[in-house]
């Protein structure tokens, strides 16, 4: 048997993903349906924001732009668990049914073939929407542009797309012990709407947990100090990619953990 | 040669909380830690060769998929050993799946939304099968089912028999050195049956290939197996081959008989008339079970020719089916 390495999966993930998009092609209707919808959700989204803002043209020290740039930024940041870790909303009912049992026999991680087996096509719909409204508070900021800040960017981009997957992951990992994990998993998915807020606005108790049990503040906030106050970063946000990572790796560790300990039960 | 797979003593036991009624009792339950321990599988030993088609049979619940799981490393025994290919599945779980296949009747294992062919094109990847072999692989299919119409068809379009017959094709593709096949033929047609068998065998042949085959069929196991296996409560009972299975409970054959007059008054005449022998009687037959070790059935056909006018009968073997039924009784007794 070959090593299985990076080359080997990436190669699986793609001609899976081909054959994913290619059949979901095939339901016309259901395809231009949500894509709609997603677009319609990101406007409402969108407009409740402005009606907010034109109310109070600034929260906290936080002018609109800053907050539209917040908001982008956690838009681009959700996306990946969005199109890449969807099937985890799936996990509780192949836990439920038994039918969790068939990930288990193949040669390769567990992990990686179930998440492999969905695509959500509509977290693209919101990629664009959120690059659209990044790129316009940043032009309306004045904030300049050098490739060192792309990089940052970047950089933080995928800081918080760990975090949120890593968030997504341990509560739906959840399943493997709790029957109704439904609750965690929409718990957790509810309170990534606070993420586009910069958290000072919160009382410290709300703070605390949002940075320390909860750690929503790293999908958008953190990471987006380093361009809109770069003379006032915190430690914490320059080493929020090192915690990604680490959020990332203890979720996979919790997830994996669940589901050996799970297929030990039930026929 | 060695063994394929060896399964030395091997006990699976499991915590089950002891569950209390009612709504206290759920509460109780919250912060109760009474548990019992449940023994699914209770010391088992076998050990079967390359190439062997085993049927594994049990009522439900004996342990058998159980069992199952521990060879494929899903689950790990609580104590004894399991060497499959030489390698202890549980510890090695990826490199284990790489030389088996598993088929769950009812459950596929394809890409839902995906035609055949693609899920066997991702298989053949996953698997890294080189295109000699898949070729040869696909080619041997062509010729022992007609896979032309399965191959662009999605699997959630298929009937529940083109489904299992394509997830036995999908476990078979790679090659594997064992293929557990979990009830094959639940719910299926007597036709699709017999196509599955037919599948099932030719391969066997064709490729060596290992089946450890769990049915409630008894047509899979007369089709099928040269071996079974009988598993209850955890316990094994048996493990020889059908033959011996038949010869082990005495070569009994069930004489059916209609005779003039009334049946209760007959039963109880001729149970005296043939002591050796049980009678019983149903809606249309009276019937005889004759132990050919101690009676002959011609003996005992002229015996009761002399006392009573035989209008119709006939003679039936004792199928597997009857002998497992027995074994399970007298195992359960």
């Amino acid at each position: 048997m070959k090593r299985k390495g990076l080359r080997f999966y990436l190669r699986i993930y793609r001609k899976i993903l081909a054959q994913d998009l290619k059949s979901k092609m095939s339901y016309r209707a259901d395809f231009i349906i949500s894509t709609v919808g997603m677009i319609f959700t990101n406007i409402a989204g969108f407009i409740s924001f402005w009606i907010l803002f034109r109310n109070f043209p600034s929260i906290n020290g936080w002018n609109y732009y800053e907050i539209l740039f917040l908001y982008g930024f956690s838009l681009i940041s959700l996306t990946p668990v969005q199109c890449l870790f969807d099937n985890n909303w799936s996990l509780r009912m192949y836990v439920y049914s038994g039918d969790f049992i068939k990930y288990c026999f193949r040669p390769i991680n567990l992990f990686f073939y179930f998440q492999s087996e969905v695509f959500d096509v509509k977290g693209l719909g919101q990629l664009a929407f959120g690059i659209g409204t990044l790129v316009f508070a940043w032009c309306k900021l004045g904030l300049g542009f050098s490739v060192l800040m792309l990089l940052k960017v970047i950089i933080f981009l995928i800081t918080a797309s760990l975090v949120m997957i890593a968030l997504q992951n341990a509560a739906a990992a959840s399943c493997f012990w709790i029957q109704n994990s439904f609750y965690i998993l929409d718990f957790v998915t509810k309170f990534k709407d606070y993420a586009r807020y910069p958290i000072t606005i919160f009382s410290p108790v709300f703070r605390f947990i949002f940075t320390f049990l909860m750690p929503i503040a790293f999908i958008a906030y953190y990471p987006s100090l380093v361009i809109l106050r770069p003379d006032a970063v915190p430690v914490l946000t320059w080493l929020s990619p090192l915690l990604g990572c680490g959020f990332f790796w203890l979720s996979y560790k919790l997830w994996m953990f669940g589901a050996l300990k799970y297929s030990g039960t039930g026929s | 040669m060695a063994p394929i797979i060896q399964i030395q003593n091997v006990t699976k036991e499991f915590k089950v909380l002891n569950r209390r009624e009612g709504l206290k009792g759920s509460l109780k339950d919250l912060f109760s830690r009474d548990y019992k321990i449940v023994r699914a599988v209770d010391h088992v030993s076998m050990s079967i060769e390359q190439g062997e088609i085993v049927g594994y049979l049990g009522p439900n619940g004996a342990g058998k998929s159980t069992t199952i799981k521990m060879m494929t490393g899903v689950l790990e025994p609580s104590s004894g050993e399991i060497l499959v290919n030489g390698n202890v599945p549980y510890k090695n779980r990826a490199k284990n799946a790489q030389e088996i296949g598993v088929v769950f009747g009812q459950r596929t294992q394809l890409w839902w939304a995906l035609p055949l062919v693609e899920s066997l094109k991702l298989l053949k990847d996953i698997y890294q099968i080189s295109d000699k072999d898949y070729d040869e692989m696909l080619s041997l299919y062509r010729s022992l089912v007609d896979i032309e119409e399965l191959l662009h068809k999605p699997v959630r379009q298929m009937s529940l028999g083109q489904r299992t017959l394509s997830d036995i094709l999908a476990a078979f593709l790679h090659n594997p050195k064992i293929v557990f096949l979990d009830e094959p033929t639940i719910g299926l047609d007597v036709s699709m049956k017999a196509k599955i068998r037919t599948l099932i065998h030719a391969l066997n042949q064709k490729k060596k290939t290992t089946v450890i085959l769990t049915t409630h069929d008894m047509g899979d196991v007369d089709a099928l197996c040269q071996r079974i296996v009988i598993i209850d409560k955890g316990k094994m009972l048996y493990d020889n081959d059908i033959e011996h299975l038949k010869r082990f409970f005495g070569s009994y054959r069930t004489l059916k008989l209609r005779l003039s007059g009334s049946r209760d008054e007959l039963v109880e005449q001729i149970q005296k008339e043939i002591p050796e022998c049980s009678v019983s009687s149903d809606e249309e037959w009276i019937s005889v079970l004759v132990d050919e070790e101690k009676a002959k059935v011609m003996d005992v056909l002229s015996r009761l020719q002399q006392h009573h006018k035989i209008r119709d009968m006939k003679l039936e073997e004792i199928s597997t089916e009857d002998v497992i039924k027995k074994i399970y009784e007298e195992g359960t007794a």
